[in-house]
């Protein structure tokens, strides 16, 4: 069984006008029925750009935001219908770092402190924890005492991962942990996480924009696209097949730092913006950017994906992907 | 490097101080570079590393008296240093044009789009207001904006990110300027964006022959883009090759440890990243000698002392005494 599976998963948010009458005038289709499992000590990553649902999904699961329908079940309990008390007991297996550890941080809380809160929640004796999670995430005894603004973006990194594990949890979200680090500050950062889990055997939900990252860190990869997973796969399977045009699209847009590999690229360059998650297309959401689309298909071939929304399933190309005419091409 | 007459701008020892309660931040220390007509220089290095502040003295964009600025910008033979207010004006927008980062706060929220790009049409030319607007119009499809008549009437908050920042390259290019600096342009955008805005930017400059200086931490980028590299530190050049030898062959510690920290999309995972240990210094507080003797595997006890000056050849130059180890200490790697 998978330490976590989400089914169906739906986040809809109201769009309202009006102050004395409000009234609701649509619908936001963040997370738009999604299914995906984590397994013990397995890293996941969930890709794709802004807005595309993926920390409306991170968020979701661990109930920080109410899912609007859809099961969330975790360790073979179902989260959507634990109650309070239960929630926070089951927040302890579960844990989340942000992209932003300088918004995450209490500013007027020394490190101790900070670490200290996870043990005081769960009345819990942290005893010689907070040096050992100090030890941990590669900070030294004598920086408990410091608050949040006197340690650069890396080490303040470092805290908000030592809270998550705090208490053992077996999951952690990490919702664009290394984004807002220097390249440089980056790798320490991911090799912290890679040697946390060796020692730890969490398991990890990897939201992330960067594909490289990505590769390097995940051992699936789930594809989202407004709201919808389109493509999901084992990673190098993932980057060496992508089969769903618009994983194509995005992992030939990402430059190689290789001149020489640059200059025979090409990116399949995408027509035009996302479309609103007020009023996604029929069919196929992609549809209206897929190059596919625009110009391989004919006449018929369109029409289905303009009435049909293609299915999360295997088209014989090895792993599923939400598209009618599924086909693996090499982009890198 | 010397200013040889084909160079469009140049640059020489170029420094830039602010003065602070806590100390001097010496942000830029010394830095001389060139770009030629048409070419693609790209400046990379990390947060604080001094790349923007060197393109925002260029445009002569630092208040004055915080800012402390020394050294030469030759552009066409005139010090742009040296030159007042008034003829600084004249040259941006006209000569040389700068985008940025964040094209959301590069935008006057109240003014509708296609008059602000009119805008700067009108403060260099003699032109009135509707042959203006009409550019405007012209430039807005230019760059590949979706309905241009319609879009220009709206505000930059009707705009996605990536129309934003083709608005402001559409400013930028208005007056067909010799030079554009091009600060993060695509830092925050998507990637299938970046794709489209980088693409677009080369298109203009075959076109017009725009040189463009790409200042970005994205090594990617550069790859893709830049004819020539330069790799800052510390507020100093410790490397300057053209893309290929700078990714194949570096001789700066900096850079090989720059490029051995990077997940790479294009391979499959063999092995841990390689990260550079510490962190970048404080400006105001830069170790002696070479800047980045407290990082580095190859330091010794004169580089501790020492601030290596610049070598090599014209083409391919390092600011490091023992570069001809990290050379050999690359070839080993790529060889295993």
């Amino acid at each position: 069984m998978a330490l976590l599976e989400v089914s169906g998963l739906v986040k809809h948010f109201p769009v309202t006008r009006g102050i004395l009458f409000r009234h609701q005038i649509g619908t936001v289709k963040a997370v738009d029925g999604i299914s995906f499992s984590v397994d013990r000590g397995e890293t996941l990553a969930l890709v794709g750009e802004s807005g595309c649902g993926k920390s409306t999904t991170a968020r979701a699961v661990l109930r920080l935001v109410e899912p609007t329908a859809g099961s969330v079940r975790f360790d073979g309990e179902e989260l959507t219908e634990a109650g309070t008390d239960r929630l926070r007991t089951l927040r302890r297996e579960m844990q989340i770092v942000f992209q932003d550890p300088y918004a995450s941080l209490n500013p007027r809380q020394p490190v101790r402190t900070i670490l200290t809160e996870p043990f005081k929640i769960h009345r819990i004796d942290p005893g010689d924890r907070v040096a050992e999670l100090l030890a941990l995430v590669g900070l030294a005894p004598e920086h408990e005492g410091r608050y949040p603004h006197e340690f650069s973006g890396g080490q303040r990194q470092r805290v908000g991962i030592a809270r998550a594990i705090a208490l053992d949890p077996k999951l952690v979200v990490c919702d664009e942990p290394v984004s807002a680090l220097d390249v440089s500050i980056q790798a320490q950062v991911l090799n912290l996480l890679e040697d946390i889990q060796d020692r730890l055997g969490l398991a990890y939900l990897f939201i992330a924009h960067d594909l490289s990252v990505v590769r390097h860190i995940a051992d699936r990869v789930a594809v989202m696209y407004l709201g919808a997973i389109v493509e999901e796969a084992p990673t190098d399977e993932l980057f060496e097949f992508p089969s769903h045009p618009y994983t194509q699209a995005l992992i030939s847009a990402v430059p190689v730092a290789d001149p020489r590999k640059e200059r025979v690229r090409t990116p399949i360059l995408l027509a035009g913006d996302v479309p609103s998650p007020l009023d996604p297309p029929s069919g196929c959401r992609f549809r209206t950017r897929c190059p596919k689309f625009a110009l391989d298909l004919s006449e018929d071939e369109r029409r289905r994906c303009c009435d049909e929304p293609p299915e999360l399933v295997d088209r014989g190309t090895g792993h599923p992907a939400a598209c009618h005419y599924a086909e693996a091409v090499a982009v890198l | 490097m010397t200013a040889g007459r084909e160079q469009l701008v140049s640059v020489e020892d170029l420094h830039v101080e602010f003065h602070t309660d806590a100390g001097v931040v010496k942000a830029v220390d010394g830095v001389s570079w060139s770009i030629s007509p048409g070419e693609t220089l790209g400046i990379v290095g990390e947060s604080g590393s001094g790349k923007s502040v060197s393109a925002l003295a260029l445009m002569g964009l630092l208040q004055k008296p915080q800012a402390k600025i020394r050294g030469r910008v030759l552009f066409r033979g005139r010090d742009l240093l040296a030159a007042g207010e008034d003829e600084m004006r004249s040259l941006r927008g006209n000569d040389i044009s700068m985008i940025f980062q964040d094209p959301l706060s590069a935008l006057n929220p109240v003014f509708k789009v296609g008059h602000q790009v009119a805008e700067v049409i009108q403060a260099h030319e003699k032109i009135g207001r509707i042959p203006a607007r009409k550019r405007a119009v012209e430039l807005l499809a230019e760059v590949g904006i979706p309905n241009p008549r319609q879009r220009a009437q709206e505000y930059p908050h009707q705009y996605s990110g990536g129309m934003r920042q083709r608005a402001m390259i559409a400013m930028a290019l208005a007056l067909d300027p010799a030079l554009l600096l091009a600060d993060e342009p695509t830092t925050a955008l998507d990637v299938t964006v970046q794709a489209q805005i980088m693409s677009l930017l080369g298109k203009l400059q075959e076109e017009r022959g725009t040189a463009i200086v790409l200042i970005t931490h994205d090594l990617g980028v550069v790859a893709g883009h830049a004819d020539r590299v330069l790799v800052m530190y510390a507020g100093r050049l410790v490397e300057t090759a053209g893309a290929d030898a700078l990714v194949h062959a570096p001789r700066h510690p900096y850079t090989l440890g720059l490029l051995s920290s990077l997940a790479r999309l294009d391979r499959r995972r063999t092995d841990r990243l390689r990260p550079i240990p510490g962190q970048p210094p404080s400006l105001i507080h830069v170790p002696p000698g070479c800047a980045f003797h407290p990082r580095c595997a190859f330091a010794t006890e004169r580089c501790r002392v020492d601030v290596p000056p610049l070598t090599g050849g014209p083409g391919h130059a390092a600011a490091c005494h023992h570069q001809d180890r990290v050379a050999e200490a690359r070839a080993a790697v790529v060889e295993a």
